[in-house]
């Protein structure tokens, strides 16, 4: 490419320098790329920038709209004193929460034993095993979480099983309204020491902390939750081993036998040499999870619908409720808002292990 | 270098060939028209192109598309937003004022026929500014459906009054049979706070009316039915809505909209049961309306076509043709003894007619509607007082009307 051709060169005084030939070369390589990341993620995320400083209400032309300024991002701080917008920001703030505490270290350390064991060579069947775990991953979440609204029916499979279980072992169950039940786990955990929100004592009841109790805001995820967060492990647990597994084969075969001459344990060679190998994929793995259960939407759309009682709203689904109801601009700014707070743990994330990842 | 500028010029010459077919315009003699809709029923798609193609055949200057869509209200969005929305569309009288205001609807009322036929409630709901926008193309009242083999087996009658029906979902509580299905859902509960005489606003939409001893007592009637155990949530009892525990038999009273009917008859044939009017509460009879109209856009590119097919749509013609397949009801009063000879049993809902509410709130309002459910469905659980769910409403919505 550096050379120049002949035919094209010198007669016409038109030449370009080989540097810029080659750069242009780049560039138009990258075109293509480059125009579809423009046209479908760039400007549509640069117009809902804009949007969100408008009242836009998604039925009119956009142009239409008017500039409110800062006002709908006060409105979700509660900067204006008004609580109803807060109120429900903060409500869906603790519901991802809880939903991203339970899902992304559970998913993790899921994945990771799965890949471990599926990377054994005297397993057999392995490449079934595969298959099978990462099988939910490929598979559309609108179907999975359909099936999962039938799993979790309350006449439905886990119910069976678990009264089954229940009846073998001469307990009493009665079943669950999974898809429907509001209470806080936490809430469910603490009644069994007889606290619950008519003994809790005041200071938990009574303080007030951005619209929520600190009684309420303790509640941890409702049941219906938990049967999303379940879904969630089962769905997203098939990819992050797959990731494992490609990081462990990269493991070279030499480090573990140089161990096992220095005379290393198998639970040394593991703690001493897989673990910090897999650190970075680790780490990958765990941001893609955070990520992704900040953003958790279809099952909530599929399943809860925010519901029972406002335990499963989370940002996502607040984002889409307001975009949907005629107030997009609030959308849109909520929407930031949550970019923000990805952004926010995706850096400190990079801080705080960053360095280990170099070595 | 030779093979760059090759490649330049092969990519300039595909964006010039792109830019060039410009789509060529076509001599318009007869208007195209897109009716877009949602999809409720196969019989009920069918029976609305049947009615498209008659007027397709009689009007070979006006050519209609049937256009079913899935996920409606994204898809009205977007083609509203974009500019180009389509010819006549269907409007909720829930989505309605949020139309209005942003506005994309065409007041078409007073270049329609005989107007005054459609029952008044009806024609209130896509009312706004003094002005009848579009014309309700049908419309569902809620009734109270009964399980007739268990009345009898108890030697009840359908209730009339709310005491009644308490009285009832007591005795029918047994063997694993509960009296009533109640939803923690605001447009159920909604029709009692009406029978109790009260009231969700004022009439202007200024301030919530929610908090008054009427409310309470809808209320509290309510949700007691669920906490002294005569009455399950559908998820309760494993199903996904409140028709579908009625048809399993697993309760024997439901209140719910006339599409119940063709549901029950086509997925329980053999369920023995009938329909009668809500019951009464203390201040009478109430009920609600749901309904929907055939809107013009404000952008109509023929808004003269448009009307009027709209206008065959809903005249006494057209809606005979669409309702006669019994699973809505006409909105014309005309009509009305015609098809109550069609479908006898079907009364008790178009009796709603006379003294139904509409549903249909003010743009912002879905925060408050979504409070009113969480707080029936903890207050069903116990985990909140009548009084203090009442007030949370009220504080909630006070703020959303405040802000509007």
């Amino acid at each position: 490419m550096a050379v120049a051709a002949p035919s094209l060169g010198n007669q016409g005084g038109f030449r370009l320098s080989a540097k810029a030939q080659e750069r242009l070369a780049g560039f138009t390589f990258i075109l293509p790329a480059l125009i579809i990341i423009i046209a479908f993620i760039f400007l549509p995320l640069l117009s809902a920038f804009l949007i969100s400083f408008t009242n836009w209400n998604g039925l009119q032309p956009p142009t239409e709209a008017a500039g409110v300024g800062l006002a709908n991002y006060a409105r979700i701080f509660g900067l204006d004193g008004t609580t109803v917008v807060r109120d429900e920001f903060f409500v869906a703030i603790k519901n991802t929460f809880y939903y991203t505490l339970g899902v992304v270290p559970t998913q993790t350390i899921l994945a990771l034993v799965l890949a471990f064991i599926v990377n054994q060579q005297f397993l057999r069947f392995r490449g079934f095993f595969r298959v099978a775990f990462y099988f939910p991953s490929i598979t559309s979440s609108i179907v999975i979480a359909t099936i999962f609204l039938w799993l979790f029916n309350r006449n439905g499979v886990i119910n069976g099983v678990i009264g089954g279980v229940a009846n073998f072992l001469g307990l009493q169950y009665t079943p669950v309204t999974w898809i429907n039940d509001a209470n806080g786990i936490i809430h469910n955990f603490l009644r069994l020491f007889g606290l619950t929100a008519r003994t809790a004592p005041a200071w938990m009841t009574e303080t007030n902390v951005l619209g929520q109790t600190i009684w309420q805001w303790i509640s941890g995820p409702s049941v219906t939750m938990l049967a999303i967060m379940l879904l969630a492990i089962w769905t997203t647990t098939g990819t992050m081993m797959l990731i494992f597994l490609a990081a462990l084969q990269d493991i070279p075969r030499q480090l573990y036998e140089a161990a096992s001459v220095d005379g290393a344990t198998r639970w040394q060679q593991f703690r001493l040499i897989t673990v910090p190998m897999l650190r970075p994929t680790t780490f990958f793995v765990l941001t893609i999870g955070l990520i992704g259960c900040f953003q958790v939407f279809d099952q909530i759309y599929v399943i809860s619908q925010g519901n029972p009682a406002g335990t499963t709203k989370t940002i996502a689904w607040i984002v889409f409720r307001n975009l949907r109801d005629s107030q997009a601009g609030l959308g849109a700014a909520l929407a930031f808002v949550l970019f923000v707070i990805i952004a926010i743990f995706t850096i400190f994330q990079r801080r705080l292990v960053g360095k280990t990842v170099q070595q | 270098m030779n093979k760059t500028f090759r490649f330049l010029a092969f990519a300039i010459a595909i964006a010039l060939i792109a830019v060039a077919a410009v789509p060529s315009a076509q001599a318009a003699q007869t208007v195209n028209l897109v009716l877009m809709g949602w999809s409720s029923s196969p019989s009920e798609n069918e029976r609305l192109q049947k009615i498209v193609d008659d007027w397709n055949a009689a009007n070979p200057d006006i050519q209609v598309t049937l256009n079913q869509v899935p996920d409606y209200d994204t898809t009205l969005q977007k083609s509203l937003a974009g500019g180009e929305p389509p010819d006549v569309f269907y409007v909720d009288s829930f989505r309605f004022l949020d139309l209005v205001r942003a506005d994309a609807l065409m007041p078409i009322g007073d270049k329609l026929t005989d107007i005054e036929d459609f029952y008044p409630a009806l024609r209130n709901a896509f009312t706004a500014n003094g002005q009848f926008y579009c014309p309700p193309k049908d419309f569902s009242t809620l009734a109270l459906q009964i399980n007739t083999e268990m009345f009898e087996a108890a030697g009840l009658s359908a209730p009339t009054t709310w005491e009644e029906m308490r009285a009832a979902a007591e005795k029918l509580t047994k063997d694993g049979v509960y009296g009533v299905v109640v939803p923690a859902d605001f447009a159920r509960w909604i029709a009692f706070l009406y029978g109790a005489g009260g009231s969700v606003t004022d009439d202007e939409f200024t301030k919530m009316t929610i908090n008054s001893p009427e409310a309470a007592e809808a209320l509290k009637f309510y949700t007691d039915l669920y906490i002294d155990g005569f009455a399950k949530t559908p998820a309760d009892l494993g199903v996904g809505w409140a028709g579908e525990a009625f048809g399993k038999g697993l309760v024997a009273m439901a209140f719910e909209g006339n599409w119940i009917e063709p549901y029950l008859k086509d997925q329980f044939p053999d369920l023995k049961h009938k329909a009668v009017e809500l019951p009464a509460g203390p201040a009478g009879k109430a009920t609600m309306a749901f309904t929907v109209c055939y809107a013009v856009p404000m952008k109509a590119k023929n808004p003269d076509a448009a009307i009027k097919f709209v206008d065959y749509l809903t005249g006494a013609q057209g809606m005979k043709a669409w309702t006669d397949l019994g699973l809505a009801m006409p909105t014309r009063a005309s009509l009305r003894q015609g098809w109550l000879e069609k479908f006898p049993n079907l009364e008790p809902y178009l009796n709603g007619a006379e003294y139904a509410r509409k549903w249909q709130f003010v743009p912002g309002f879905q925060a408050v509607l979504d409070k009113v459910n969480e707080q029936l469905s903890l207050v069903m659980s116990e985990n909140q007082t009548v009084s203090g769910a009442l007030a949370e409403i009220e504080r909630v919505g006070n703020e959303v009307l405040a802000s509007r």
